[in-house]
C-alpha cells in the first residue's frame, strides 16, 4: 500500500504494548523488537508480494532475501522462517509453486535460517514471502532513531529496481540486465550488514517499496535531525536514468513523492531521472547505514573489500533544517 | 491525430499503447487519455523522449495528453541490440552434451573435440548458443568451461537456454554465457548468416 493510505487506516488505532517492547508500532521501523533477557532479544518481521520477475525459483530467492533484509536493517541475526504462501493450485502447474519454495528454501540455508512452518492460501494472485525471526542483544539494536549530526550515510546496493522492472515488463530490457538486476535483488544483505557493526554506526534500514528518500525520511524524522544527499554519488543501475526519462516510472514512485513532498528539497540541478529514481521502490533494496564521519571511509573500505562494490557514501546527517532532507 | 483511451490501465500499458502507435505510425499528432497522474507524467515523459511537444489538459478527473512532433526526431525506442561485424556471422547450436550418435561415450569425446576446435573459424564464429542437453557444457564439470571462457573473453557472444539449464536443475551452476530465452535465440539465428547446429 501507499505510505498515505496505511497511515490513514491506521490513524488513531490504538494497539497493545508491554515494557519488554523494545521496538514497537508507535514509530517507524523495519522490524518489532521484543526483549526476552537481559542479553537477548527477539526480532519479528513479514513481508509477502506478488511475482516481481518471470522465473518462480528466482521470485522465491528475492522474496526470501527481502525478508531476511529487515533483520539485518536491525542489527539482528535472522534464525528462524515461515512461508506465507497464495496461490492459484487449480489453474497452474504445481511446480511453480515448488520452484518458488525451493528458491525461499535455498536463499534461507544461504543466511542459515531454517524454515520452521508455514501457512498456504488458494488464490487468483501468487503471493509469497516469509515471516521471519532473529536475535539481537538488546544495547545492540538499530533502529532508525538514533542518527546523529555529523554521520555519512552509506549506501550499499544501486537505486532503479523499480524502474527496470517496469521496463522489463514493456520488453525493453536486455536479458543480461535483466538477469544482472535480478541477482541484486536475490543478494542477501548479511555481508554487508556483519561488515557494518564492526564499525561506529548509530542506525541503519533497508531501502524496499518507499524509495531511497522515503526510508530516509523516516531516520531523519525518528531522530530529529536533517539530512542532505549529494546526487552524483548515488549509485544507480546502468540504464535506469534513460528507462526513466522514456516514463518507465512505477505509480509507486509517483505516492512516494507525493507522500514526502514537504520534508524533501531537490535543487533546480538534479536531473528529473535522477529524483525519480531516488524515490523509486525497491524490492530487497540495499542497506542504508548512518556511520561517524570518522569510520566512514574504513566502512567502505571494508564493504569494497569483499565485492560489494556499488556501495557508496552518498551523503549527511546535518543539524538544521531538521527533519528535512535536502538534495543537491 | 491518432487518439488512444488508456484509462483504467496502470503503468507501464499506457506508455506500451502509446509506443506501438509512434512504431505502427508515423503519426505527428497523438492524443492519450489517462486517468491517473502517475500515466499522465509517464506518457509526456515518453512522448517528450520521442521528440514531442506535449500539451496537458485536465477533464474532470482525466488527463488529455496531446503531443505533436515536427518529425525530425530520430527514433529512440531502445531495442536489444548486438554486435555487427563486417565477416560472416556463423552462428553454432550445440543441442546436446555429444556430437552424432553410435556411441555415447564417443559422442561426448569428439564434442569436447569440436568445441576445442571452434576458434579455429576466427572472426565468423559470432554466436555459439547451448540449448537442451548442451548446455550442460557450460557449468562448473563440463570439460570444456576453460575453452567456453576463453572463447567468451575474447568476445563471443555464448546463449545459455534458460529453459534448459531450469529443466535439468543447473540454474546455478552455469559458469559461462548468458541465460537466454528463446525469443533471443530465434532472433540470432535470423541475424546470422549461417546456423550450423552439431
Amino acid at each position: 500500500m501507499s505510505p498515505g493510505d496505511l497511515d490513514k487506516a491506521l490513524c488513531g488505532l490504538v494497539f497493545p504494548t508491554d515494557e519488554n517492547v523494545l521496538v514497537g508500532l508507535d514509530r517507524a521501523d523495519d522490524a518489532g523488537v521484543y526483549q526476552i533477557s537481559e542479553e537477548l532479544a527477539l526480532i519479528q518481521t513479514v513481508d509477502f508480494f506478488t511475482p516481481i520477475v518471470d522465473d518462480p525459483y528466482w521470485f522465491g530467492q528475492i522474496a526470501a532475501a527481502n525478508a531476511l533484509s529487515d533483520v539485518y536493517a536491525m542489527g539482528g541475526v535472522p534464525k528462524t522462517a515461515m512461508n506465507l504462501v497464495a496461490f492459484p493450485a487449480k489453474e497452474m502447474e504445481l511446480t511453480v509453486l515448488r520452484q518458488i519454495i525451493q528458491g525461499g528454501i535455498d536463499k534461507l540455508k544461504e543466511a542459515g535460517v531454517v524454515l520452521l512452518g508455514g501457512h498456504s492460501i488458494e488464490d487468483r494472485e501468487i503471493k509469497y514471502g516469509l515471516s521471519v525471526t532473529g536475535i539481537v542483544h538488546p544495547d545492540k539494536i538499530l533502529t532508525k532513531g538514533n542518527i546523529r549530526i555529523g554521520d555519512c550515510l552509506v549506501l550499499t546496493k544501486p537505486l532503479g529496481f523499480g524502474i527496470i522492472n517496469t521496463a522489463v515488463k514493456a520488453a525493453m530490457v536486455s536479458t543480461e540486465l535483466t538477469e544482472k538486476v535480478t541477482k541484486l535483488m536475490a543478494t542477501l544483505n548479511r555481508e554487508a550488514a556483519e561488515i557494518m557493526v564492526n564499525f561506529d554506526i548509530s542506525g541503519c534500514t533497508d531501502i524496499t517499496g518507499f524509495g531511497l528518500l522515503g526510508h530516509l525520511a523516516e531516520m531523519v524524522c525518528g531522530s530529529g535531525v536533517g539530512a542532505r544527499i549529494d546526487f552524483g554519488e548515488v549509485p544507480v543501475i546502468e540504464k535506469a536514468l534513460d528507462f526513466a526519462d522514456m516514463g518507465m516510472i512505477p505509480t509507486v514512485a509517483y505516492e512516494n513523492r507525493e507522500f514526502r513532498r514537504e520534508m524533501i528539497t531537490i535543487a533546480d540541478t538534479v536531473p528529473r531521472a535522477v529524483q525519480d529514481v531516488l524515490f523509486d521502490p525497491q524490492t530487497s533494496g540495499g542497506l542504508l547505514i548512518a556511520v561517524s564521519g570518522a569510520d566512514a571511509g574504513n566502512l567502505m573500505a571494508a564493504l569494497h573489500g569483499v565485492g560489494i562494490h556499488e556501495s557508496a557514501i552518498i551523503g549527511v546527517v546535518v543539524e538544521e533544517p531538521a527533519e528535512r532532507i535536502m538534495v543537491a | 491525430m491518432k487518439e488512444i483511451d488508456a484509462r483504467g490501465l496502470a503503468c507501464p500499458e499506457p506508455v506500451l499503447r502509446t509506443k506501438v502507435i509512434l512504431q505502427e505510425s508515423d503519426t505527428q499528432n497523438i492524443q492519450v487519455v489517462v486517468d491517473n497522474g502517475a500515466s499522465q507524467q509517464n506518457v509526456q515523459r515518453f512522448l517528450e523522449s520521442q521528440g514531442f511537444q506535449t500539451q496537458l489538459e485536465q477533464k474532470g478527473t482525466d488527463f488529455v495528453i496531446i503531443g505533436t512532433s515536427n518529425g525530425t526526431f530520430v527514433e529512440s525506442v531502445p531495442v536489444i541490440t548486438r554486435s555487427e561485424q563486417e565477416c560472416s556471422k556463423i552462428m553454432v547450436m550445440c543441442a546436446a552434451d555429444t556430437m552424432g550418435s553410435g556411441d555415447d561415450e564417443l559422442g561426448r569425446k569428439l564434442m569436447v573435440n569440436c568445441i576445442r576446435t571452434l576458434k579455429e573459424m576466427g572472426d565468423d564464429l559470432w554466436q555459439l548458443i547451448f540449448v537442451n542437453g548442451g548446455v550442460k557444457l557450460t557449468i562448473d564439470e563440463s570439460d570444456v568451461l576453460e575453452d567456453l571462457k576463453q572463447l567468451e573473453q575474447a568476445g563471443l557472444t555464448i546463449l545459455v537456454c534458460g529453459t534448459c539449464l531450469d529443466h535439468f536443475n543447473l540454474l546455478e551452476k552455469k559458469q559461462v554465457g548468458v541465460t537466454t530465452n528463446m525469443l533471443d535465440i530465434v532472433t540470432a539465428m535470423q541475424l546470422s548468416d549461417k546456423v550450423i547446429t552439431l
